[in-house]
């Protein structure tokens, strides 16, 4: 199989390139002829054409007064993510590395995954008055237990014979977490992140609606007024790109980061 | 030989047994007793279970035993090894830090040991040049043959000057070729080094080539018999013969024993 592929001339590669190329855009380029279709068919208000989400992104991206809509959103999503991080990395490491914490800390994080995000909404609305607290609780709230538990895994799955090792050395509890668990549980944490990209760009408009007067919440309140259905798509695809670039950023850092593991997949 | 040193580690009545999770209690050494001597190479055969990885584990303080005391100069082992580097292990899988460099790598026992890091690295390469991988100092666990990982891996137990270094099944893992090019390359810079060393091995001419003495444990560890290795006895067939078949000997003792006690 593989001696076919190294023997295979250029023009053939290259074939082959454009067939991965068309395989990427095919599933894409269905649904939007599907979309485009049903554009012809019903009114602008359930379908409306690629033609008018497109020109509406185009004002929201050369419209400061919208486009910092976006980014506020994008902020608080990058700030909780990272808040996250900075409070489930601890309780991760915590629950891997004692048995008392484990006991304590699981119970009530899994308490916190059960409790659906409009829930929190509604709790933070009569907790706090701050909108910007409001929204970076709720967040954080939902992404904690993901990290921790990431963690955690990360800590429980590290090699005992490399512990073994590293204490033959005479290494003290903290140059264990230094030199072994650290840089060890790092790519768990990295794995967290990106599950709460995904968890923070899905929920940060849900917390948005508790009275946030600037945000891509508040613009999606406007457009839903109006039924500006070409609007609504628009920040749609928006924050389904920006939510794609920050997954591609931080596995861009990890690749920096944990170099060491080296690229896995054969990309030839 | 062993008259005339001073006495490096003297193991007595040593006892350790372990409860298993299912309740039952597993002996892993029972009423061991052995001296080596400073400077002295002591090789260990034995059957497998046998509690030679336990009684590794004890001397570096990761194990403490049930009865009977282990010291090392003299002074219990958990005194010992208050200072860390003096004593370092070599294990059968190379267990380097994939995501350090191979100087990293063998300086890792320094830099627990807080050696400031220029001159843990400066030493790390002295030590991989030592060991034949001078061109290789930078490389990472997986860019290495496992040959050069068990290199590295012997590298950094020689990095901390140690004054012994217990070898588990160090060269088992590898391809009888690269074996024993290492096996006389550790020789060589055990002999430059003035150290004592213990190795478990399950290949008696390993055994013979390496050791000044070996021990034959029964199971749970205990002694059954000691032979002394003759300088050069590794060169002459008719005394690796001998040697050999006095261990099979007693290796079958002891495991006879072993099944009768099961
Ligand atoms: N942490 C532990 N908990 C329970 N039992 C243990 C533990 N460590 C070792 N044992 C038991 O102690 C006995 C001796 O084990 P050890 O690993 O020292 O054998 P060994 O002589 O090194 O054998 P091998 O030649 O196969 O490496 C075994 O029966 C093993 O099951
Ligand atoms: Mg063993």
């Amino acid at each position: 199989m593989s001696d076919i592929a190294v023997a295979a001339p250029a023009p053939s590669r290259l074939r082959r390139g454009a067939v991965r190329a068309l395989k990427a855009v095919a599933p894409f380029a269905v649904l939007a002829i599907a979309w485009q279709t049903a554009s012809l068919f019903f009114p602008p208000i359930l379908f409306p054409s690629l033609g008018d989400i497109a020109k509406n992104i185009l004002t929201i991206l050369t419209t400061w007064d919208m486009l910092s809509q976006g980014l506020i959103t994008f902020a608080r999503m990058m700030f909780a993510v990272m808040l996250s991080l900075l409070i489930g990395v601890p309780i991760g490491l915590a629950m891997g590395l004692w048995r008392g914490a484990d006991d304590f800390l699981r119970p009530i994080i899994k308490f916190i995954m059960g409790v659906p995000a409009l829930n929190w909404v509604i709790i933070v609305v009569i907790w706090f008055s701050n909108v910007e607290l409001r929204i970076a609780f709720v967040l954080v709230m939902l992404c904690v237990p993901i990290t921790a538990f990431c963690v955690y895994d990360g800590v429980r799955s590290i090699d005992r014979k490399l512990t073994d090792m590293v204490l033959s050395f005479g290494a003290s509890r903290a140059q264990y977490i230094r030199l072994l668990l650290w840089p060890f549980v790092k790519s768990f944490a990295f794995t967290a992140t990106k599950l709460n990209i995904g968890n923070a760009v899905r929920t940060v408009i849900v917390a948005e609606l508790v009275g946030a007067s600037f945000g891509i919440g508040r613009e999606l309140d406007l457009a839903k007024n109006v039924f500006d259905m070409a609007m609504v798509l628009a920040w749609t695809l928006i924050m389904v790109a920006v939510a794609i670039m920050m997954t591609h950023g931080v596995e861009a850092l990890e690749r920096i980061v944990l170099r060491w593991r080296g690229d896995h997949h054969d990309r030839t | 030989m062993s008259e005339q040193s001073p006495v490096k580690i003297r193991v007595e009545k040593a006892k350790k047994s372990f409860i298993q999770k299912s309740g039952g209690a597993v002996e892993a050494i029972r009423e061991l007793t052995f001296d080596v001597a400073d400077n002295e190479y002591v090789a260990i055969v034995g059957p497998t279970g046998a509690g030679k990885s336990v009684l590794f584990d004890c001397l570096l303080g990761l194990k403490s035993l049930d009865g009977g005391r282990i010291t090392i100069d003299g002074e219990p082992v958990e005194k010992f090894i208050r200072k860390k580097g003096r004593i370092a292990r070599i294990f059968q899988e190379d267990r380097l830090l994939p995501w350090l460099t191979a100087t990293d790598n063998v300086a890792l026992g320094l830099q627990i040991q807080g050696v400031p890091e220029a001159e843990r690295r400066e030493r790390a390469r002295e030590w991989l040049r030592a060991v034949g991988l001078g061109t290789f100092t930078e490389a990472l666990p997986s860019e290495m043959s496992g040959g050069m990982r068990q290199r590295t891996n012997i590298a950094r137990a020689f990095a901390t000057g140690p004054e012994i270094i217990l070898l588990d099944e160090a060269f088992s893992a590898l391809d009888e070729i690269t074996a024993m090019r290492l096996r006389s390359d550790f020789r060589a810079l055990a002999r430059r080094q003035k150290m004592t060393f213990l190795i478990v091995t399950h290949s008696i001419d390993e055994a013979i080539y390496l050791g000044t003495r070996i021990l034959v444990f029964g199971a749970p560890a205990r002694l059954v018999h000691q032979i002394a290795v003759p300088e050069g006895a590794s060169d002459s067939p008719a005394e690796v013969d001998r040697i050999r078949s006095e261990i099979r000997h007693w290796i079958s003792v002891s495991g006879r024993d072993a099944s009768t006690a099961a």
